[in-house]
C-alpha cells in the first residue's frame, strides 16, 4: 500500500461525561484531497467525531491517526495539528469573540505567527472569498447568523489549512449563498487540493459536492462509499429516518408508480436528471405526444 | 429605555458615527487631557469651555442626533444638580450670602459654598461631555488597542474584550427566552412572572457557563496559545488635529491659571 491516508480512525468510542455513548466503534479512513460528507440525522453524532479531527475529544477507546502517525494529546503537536487542520463550529456565535470581523479573522493567522502585512493580506482575501469585505470593521453582533457564519468561515480560511472540517457548513444560509460557498469550497478543493470534511443533513447537497459518503446513525457508520452507491440502497436510507435527494425521489417514483423505464441507478442531481429525460424523450411516446399537439394547432 | 438597549444604541453610535474612522488616539488624547483640565479646574470656566466644544464636536462633526445626545445627558445632570444644590445649601464657611428664616429654624448659606457648588455642577458635566465624547465616537475594538498600546495589564484587556463580545449574544439569549416565555405565558400573573425570571436567570447563568467552555475550544481551534494577539492597524493621527488639541488644552491652562485668584 503505497496510498497514504490522510486521517485513519481506527474502532473509536467517545462518552461523554454524562455516560452517553455518542461514538461507538467508528472506523474510517480518508485520503487527501477528498471531498467527505457525514451524513446523519440530529443526535447521530456527527459533531462528536468531527471534534475528534482535530484533536479537541480524545477518543475514550480506539485511536486517531493523522498521516498515519497517532495523534498526541500535548499542547505542542495539538497547536500543530490545528495549524494543518481548520475546523468552521456549528455555531457561529462560539468561534467569534474579538470586537470587530476584522480583528477576529486575524485571531488565526496572528497565531501562527504570520507577519503583520501577511496578517492582513489573509484577512483581506479571506473576507472577500466569502463576501464580507464591507463588514470588516463591524462588531459580530451587528451581522445576522448567515454574515457570522461566512465570518467564521473567512477566520479559518485566512489560516490557510490544508483540512477544512466544516460542522453544518449550510445551515442559516440562504439559497444562494450556500451554494457560493459551496463553489468556493469546491474551487478550493480542485485548485489547491484542500481536503474537506463536512458534516450536514441537507441530503440534496451531497450528490453535488461529494466523493465520498458516510452515514452515521446512532454513533455508528452505517454506510459507506460513493454518493451514487448509497442512493441506490432505498431502502436502507429509509430505515435510518434519512431520505435520498429530491430528484432522486421524484425517478423513483416515476419508476414504481408509473413503470418509466429506467434501467440504470437513479440519477441524483439536476444535471443527471436532464441527461435521463431527454433520452427518455428521444426513445418513446412524449415525442408522439408533442407532434399530436402541434397538429392540433395547425387545424 | 431599558438599560441594555442603551448600551446597544451606544455601542450602534461608536461604530457608526461620522468620527469612527479617525484616529482614536487622537479621540483618546483629546478625551482624556479635556478631562482632566476640566475636573482639575478651580473655576466653571475651563469646564464650560469643555462642554461647549466637545457637544459641539459630537453634534456637527461626528453627528450624533442631538435628541439621542441630550437623553443620554438628562438623568446625570438631574442627579448632578441635587447633589450640587445640596452642597450650594450645606458646605461653606467665611462670608455668608444669606439666611434662610423659617419660624423654627434658621439656616445660614454661605457664599464659598455655593460657588463650591456651581464649580462641582459643572465639573461633572465638563468630564460628563469629555466621556460621552469617547464612548460615542470610539468603538470598543479600538479602545481595547489603545488600551494595549498603554500597556495595561493584558488579563485585564483580555476579559473586557471577552465580556464586551459575549454581553451581546447574552442579550439576544435573554430576550430570546423572554419572548418564549412570554409567548407560552409565563409573565400572565406576577406569581408566574416570579417563577419564570427565576427561571431564566438561572438557565442564562449556565449558558454563560458553557459558552465559556465552547468558545474556549473554538480559539483552541484556531491555535490560541494564551495569549489573544490583536491586528494593531489604526489610522494613524494626523499631525494637525494633534496640534489643534495641545493649542486647545494650553489655553484651558492659561484660562485656569488666570481665573486662579479671580474665582
Ligand atoms: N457536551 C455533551 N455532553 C453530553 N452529551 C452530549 C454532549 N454533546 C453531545 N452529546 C450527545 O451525544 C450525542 C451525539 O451528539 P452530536 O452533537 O455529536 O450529534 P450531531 O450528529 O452533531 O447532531 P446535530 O445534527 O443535531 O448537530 C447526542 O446524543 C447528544 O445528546
Ligand atoms: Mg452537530
Amino acid at each position: 500500500m503505497v496510498i497514504r491516508m490522510l486521517f485513519r480512525l481506527e474502532n473509536v468510542s467517545y462518552r461523554y461525561s454524562d455516560g452517553t455513548l455518542a461514538l461507538d466503534g467508528i472506523s474510517l479512513s480518508l485520503a487527501k484531497g477528498e471531498r467527505m460528507i457525514l451524513l446523519g440525522t440530529n443526535g447521530s453524532g456527527k459533531t462528536t467525531l468531527l471534534l475528534h479531527l482535530n484533536g479537541i475529544l480524545k477518543p475514550t477507546s480506539g485511536k486517531v491517526y493523522f498521516e498515519d502517525k497517532p495523534l498526541e494529546y500535548t499542547s505542542k503537536s495539538l497547536l500543530d495539528l490545528r495549524r494543518r487542520v481548520g475546523f468552521v463550529f456549528q455555531d457561529p456565535n462560539d468561534q467569534l469573540f474579538a470586537p470587530t470581523v476584522k480583528q477576529d479573522v486575524a485571531f488565526g493567522p496572528l497565531n501562527l505567527g504570520q507577519p503583520i502585512d501577511k496578517v492582513k493580506k489573509s484577512v483581506n482575501e479571506a473576507l472577500k472569498i466569502v463576501g464580507m469585505s464591507e463588514y470588516a470593521d463591524k462588531p459580530p453582533h451587528f451581522l445576522s447568523l448567515g454574515q457570522k457564519k461566512r465570518v467564521a468561515l473567512a477566520g479559518v480560511l485566512a489560516m490557510r489549512p490544508e483540512v477544512l472540517v466544516m460542522d453544518e457548513p449550510t445551515s442559516n444560509l440562504d439559497p444562494r449563498a450556500a451554494s457560493k460557498i459551496l463553489h468556493l469550497l469546491l474551487q478550493l478543493n480542485q485548485e489547491f487540493g484542500l481536503t474537506l470534511i463536512l458534516a450536514t443533513h441537507d441530503v440534496d447537497m451531497v450528490p453535488l459536492f461529494a466523493t465520498k459518503l458516510h452515514i452515521m446513525s446512532k454513533g455508528k457508520i452505517v454506510l459507506e462509499g460513493s454518493p451514487e452507491e448509497i442512493f441506490s440502497n432505498t431502502e436502507l436510507i429509509r430505515s435510518i429516518d434519512l431520505r435520498s435527494p429530491r430528484i432522486t425521489h421524484l425517478f423513483e417514483i416515476l419508476r414504481r408508480k408509473n413503470h418509466l423505464l429506467i434501467n440504470k441507478r437513479l440519477p441524483l442531481t439536476i444535471g443527471e436528471a436532464r441527461r435521463e429525460i431527454l433520452e427518455l424523450i428521444n426513445f418513446g411516446d412524449i415525442i408522439k405526444l408533442k407532434r399530436t399537439t402541434k397538429e392540433g394547432n395547425y387545424a | 429605555m431599558s438599560f441594555g438597549n442603551l448600551c446597544a444604541q451606544i455601542d450602534r453610535c461608536a461604530y457608526t458615527n461620522a468620527l469612527a474612522k479617525s484616529s482614536p488616539a487622537t479621540k483618546v488624547f483629546f478625551a482624556l487631557s479635556a478631562l482632566i483640565l476640566s475636573v482639575s479646574s478651580p473655576s466653571p470656566l475651563v469646564p464650560i469651555i469643555v462642554f461647549l466644544t466637545t457637544t459641539t464636536l459630537l453634534l456637527r462633526f461626528a453627528k450624533i442626533p442631538a435628541h439621542f445626545y441630550s437623553s443620554l445627558l438628562v438623568y446625570p445632570t438631574i442627579i448632578v444638580a441635587i447633589s450640587c444644590f445640596i452642597i450650594a445649601l450645606f458646605f461653606g464657611y467665611g462670608e455668608p450670602l444669606t439666611e434662610i428664616v423659617l419660624p423654627w429654624f434658621r439656616w445660614t448659606v454661605f457664599k464659598s459654598g455655593v460657588m463650591m457648588g456651581v464649580t462641582t455642577f459643572f465639573r461633572v458635566e465638563g468630564a460628563l461631555s469629555c466621556l460621552y465624547f469617547l464612548v460615542l465616537t470610539t468603538s470598543m475594538g479600538d479602545i481595547f488597542i489603545i488600551l494595549r498600546r498603554a500597556h495595561i495589564p493584558k488579563i485585564l484587556i483580555e476579559m473586557s474584550l471577552l465580556i464586551y463580545r459575549y454581553m451581546f449574544v447574552f442579550m439576544e439569549v435573554a430576550a430570546q427566552m423572554y419572548t418564549a416565555q412570554k409567548l407560552r405565558l409565563g409573565h400572565s400573573s406576577w406569581q408566574k412572572r416570579i417563577r419564570s425570571t427565576a427561571l431564566l436567570a438561572g438557565n442564562l447563568f449556565i449558558r454563560t457557563l458553557e459558552q465559556g467552555e465552547r468558545t474556549f475550544i473554538a480559539m483552541n481551534a484556531r491555535g490560541y496559545d494564551g495569549n489573544i494577539r490583536n491586528l494593531d492597524d489604526l489610522p494613524r493621527p494626523r499631525r494637525v488635529s494633534l496640534m489643534g488639541i495641545v493649542f486647545f488644552d494650553v489655553i484651558l491652562v492659561f484660562v485656569t491659571l488666570s481665573t486662579i485668584n479671580l474665582w
